[in-house]
């Protein structure tokens, strides 16, 4: 089920009832066991089986590897978790897409070849908890961490419901002691966690989804060629919708497990006040850029192997991460433009070592690495190169044939939510939101929760699935 | 452990709990005032509640599918009062009935009596503004319906400004914004009926009392009389015509072959709408090649008298009055004509008409 629905308040009332209810520590994680495959089951009861297979191969694969005494058989342990879960995500996800590709070289090769369609549903949120578990069976084999004590454990840091379907993409180390011991949220925990989730909310259902996904729908899922004002305002709707809905999840993630009395990691950082990608990709998605770095970047030999191998690395992970958004060129393209900002980036610091830009040098220097993010974003919203370029085009106003696609109230909405949310995230720069609030009036505090939560009521939103759901 | 800001928690949140309430209920206040009352939302889930009666056991009803005129104009409470059983209602506004149709043409747990409206302009166009309910259906998860259920029962019969009509960003977006030079001004159709849990739907008041709203609703109609730059060009839309033509005779053979018994309804519509559709859409090109397509029977409002003459504020739907008595004429002309014992049931034109 999706946090902004009826079924979801439901849900969550029921479960914060049972997990307040004086019963034996053991039972409550049962409870949220329950809980979480009950969560899941509301999309597509059958998908469930994956959830298991991915839960049982990686607990018996980590606890093969701790007591196998060659290193072969640790070695084949580690490769049985990764393809299995691997093999999982490509078969769901990645199947269509190699079809295709396969037919599209047979053709190129003049061989006809034209394979039946794959007609999978993609299961929900199988790229975050294929992650989450195979850093678990990772950490295990590089002995970075001990294996969970208990199944138990193990099966509700896999299935734990605020993070399963889209992050944050916990690590083993991060959640599993938390089961540990008895946990319940105090009342202080309680209240700033319902108004975390309220803020998370407020982010999707009325920026993202009620102001801002209407205007880029507009912009890239129609016929009209946009001109200038048009694609820029429907790719500046697009970076909003997606950080308004993406940090609007992890936001009410954070906020419905510290109601449980659990503690979840910051996914996102302001990512619009980046000065640089490298300070970008430390604020964005930041529980899959440390995943990559970890798993991937490390291991691809990070920069420990001179500048030649580093740049292989870097744009290796980003072409990958692109790819794991979706299973489309589109996709990669985007991976690939931050692989090269960020490799251009690094020989740039290279160069100017000593460097330190002015006040007015550094606010325009992000606002280039806003705007490059954004010329990025049209990769990732087109859903084909052929739109990408022609948004492209209008952007650099190329498109002498464009005629106005957004009304006024659209490029009025868009100027309005855009240059708030980036202004925000200037200001709160180098803040957390936790201090900010600490130092705010409580009226005004107050003021604030009452609003965002009646924008939520009134907005009225349709339980529309989170963008990032898809991938 | 996550940090909480230091904050008189406990304090903060009654206040919110007190600002919202209020918030909340001004704005309840505001709508009512307006004369909204509460509806059922007519949402993809409640047609599926619907829909999923025929698979339940329910095989056998007059179903009901069309668009908006043959789902506010046909009165459920009447015709089950005159039939004994209450017809499921499958129709959706500003929709073709032609997928509908289809889903159930290949549906052998459906065994009933089918009556399509037809509306012109959204029946030999392929218009479908509501598409994708049949789709639903079938892909509606748990959540989705439990979610549907909550809303029918706890939100939606209380709460008179949970329609989208009324969502925030809808009423910012129809305030009197200047004009984008070159960007053309369209109007989206406003609210207009009520609906009930298994979706009976009326006209709402409001078209019929307040005489700024009709003129509003004709006003949002009269944009569509008008050629407009998106529109096809006419053999392109000619070409539309026949393949919605030859869809629906293909969903109403396989219907028929399984001995079901079709039977298509031009509701009344009147004024500038009436005019629109004689221009664009002749009855010559229309209906009589869907029914010779077919080969089903129909019922042209234009053939009874006693189909003629309601009262139409907005010249496309009746008043929830007339719609009553409608119903009570349309039956009689089905039960004596059509379905009932002796009746041609296949005739195009019945011996009562003109």
């Amino acid at each position: 089920m999706v946090f902004n629905s009826l079924t979801f308040v439901v849900f969550f009332a029921c479960v914060l009832g049972l997990h307040s209810l004086p019963l034996p520590w053991t039972t409550k994680k049962i409870n949220l066991l329950i809980a979480s495959y009950l969560f899941y089951a509301a999309w597509n009861p059958p998908f469930v089986i994956l959830l298991w297979v991915s839960t049982v191969v990686d607990w018996y694969a980590a606890q093969g590897m701790v007591k196998a005494r060659r290193a072969t058989t640790r070695h084949a342990w580690m490769l049985l978790s990764v393809i299995a879960n691997l093999g999982m995500l490509g078969y769901f996800k990645y199947g269509q897409f190699l079809l295709d590709n396969f037919s599209a070289l047979m053709a190129a090769l003049g061989i006809a070849y034209q394979p039946a369609h794959y007609d999978i549903v993609l299961p929900v949120g199988i790229s975050f908890y294929t992650f989450a578990t195979m850093s678990y069976t990772l950490d295990v084999y590089l002995r970075r961490a001990a294996p969970a004590q208990n199944l138990l454990d193990y099966a509700l840091f896999v299935t734990f419901f605020p993070h399963l379907v889209a992050g944050p993409i916990m690590r083993p180390t991060e959640l599993v002691p938390q089961f540990a011991q008895p946990r319940r949220a105090s009342a202080g925990q309680l209240r700033f966690g319902l108004a975390l989730m309220t803020l998370g909310l407020f982010n999707k259902i009325v920026l993202a989804d009620s102001f801002l996904s209407p205007a880029a729908e507009r912009v890239y899922d129609g016929a009209a060629i946009p001109g200038a004002l048009d694609a820029w305002a429907g790719t500046l709707a697009f970076s909003g919708q997606i950080f308004c809905d993406f940090a609007g999840y992890s936001t009410t993630a954070i906020g419905a497990a510290l109601c449980l009395g659990f503690a979840m990691p910051d996914n996102f950082r302001f990512p619009y006040a980046a000065v640089g990608f490298s300070d970008f990709w430390r604020r964005w998605h930041i529980t899959l850029s440390s995943w990559l770095r970890d798993y991937l970047y490390i291991p691809l030999g990070g920069n420990r192997h001179g500048a030649r191998r580093t740049y292989i690395a870097l744009m290796g992970t980003m072409l990958l991460g692109g790819l794991w958004h979706g299973a489309n060129w589109t996709f990669v393209a985007w991976g690939g433009l931050h692989g090269m900002y960020l490799a251009l980036e690094r020989a740039l610091r290279a160069r100017f070592a000593n460097y330190r830009p002015a006040p007015l040098v550094f606010v325009l220097l992000g606002l280039l690495t806003y705007t490059l993010v954004n010329v990025a974003w049209v990769f990732f919203r087109a859903k084909t190169f052929t739109k990408a370029w022609l948004v492209l085009r209008g952007m650099f106003g190329q498109n002498a044939t464009a005629r106005p696609i957004l009304s006024t109230f659209y490029l009025v909405s868009v100027a309005a939510i855009v240059g708030a949310l980036v202004l925000t995230h200037w200001l709160m720069r180098a803040r957390t939101l936790e201090s900010v609030v600490a130092r705010a009036p409580a009226l005004a505090v107050c003021a604030v929760w009452a609003l965002m939560a009646f924008a939520i009521i009134i907005a009225q939103g349709t339980g529309s699935a989170f963008i990032y759901f898809q991938f | 452990m996550r940090p909480v800001p230091e904050q008189p928690w406990g304090r903060i949140l009654l206040g919110v709990l007190a600002l919202l309430t209020l918030l909340v209920g001004g704005w309840e206040w505001y709508w009512r005032a307006y004369g909204v009352r509460p509806s059922i939302g007519n949402t993809l889930g409640l047609w599926a509640i619907q829909r999923r009666r025929i698979d339940a056991g329910e095989g056998n009803a007059t179903v009901l599918i069309g668009a908006s005129r043959l789902y506010f104009d046909i009165q459920l409470p009447v015709w089950e009062r005159l039939d004994g059983r209450r017809p499921i209602q499958l129709s959706f506004e500003g929709t073709s009935p032609l997928t509908a149709v289809e889903d159930l043409a290949v549906d052998p747990k459906f065994t009933g009596r089918l009556i399509i409206g037809v509306a012109p302009d959204v029946f030999f166009s392929g218009f479908a503004y509501r598409a994708g309910a049949v789709r639903y259906v079938r892909k509606e998860s748990p959540s989705q319906r439990i979610g549907q259920w909550l809303s029918m029962h706890f939100i939606e019969p209380y709460f008179a400004f949970d329609d989208p009509d009324y969502a925030l960003q809808t009423v910012l977006a129809r305030q009197p914004w200047p004009k984008r030079p070159g960007k053309a001004w369209f109007v989206s159709v406003r609210k207009l009926a009520q609906t009930e849990a298994d979706r009976n739907s009326y006209l709402w008041s409001k078209v019929e009392t307040d005489p700024q709203y009709r003129e509003m609703a004709r006003s949002i109609w009269r944009q569509d009389f008008q050629p407009s730059a998106g529109d096809p060009p006419p053999e392109e839309a000619r070409k539309t015509e026949k393949e919605q033509i030859d869809r629906m005779g293909k969903a109403v053979a396989k219907l028929r072959a399984r001995g079901i018994n079709v039977l298509f309804v031009r509701m009344p519509s009147a004024g500038e709408y009436l005019a629109y559709e004689n221009r664009e859409f002749p009855r010559a090109r229309t209906w009589d090649a869907l029914l010779a397509a077919t080969g089903a029977p129909g019922i042209h409002f234009e053939d009874y008298p006693q189909l003629q003459g309601y009262y139409l504020p907005e010249w496309s739907h009746m008043t929830r009055s007339e719609a009553e008595r409608f119903t009570t004429a349309l039956y009689g002309i089905i039960a004596h004509d059509f379905w009932g014992p002796g009746a041609a049931g296949s005739a195009h034109t019945p011996s009562s008409a003109r």
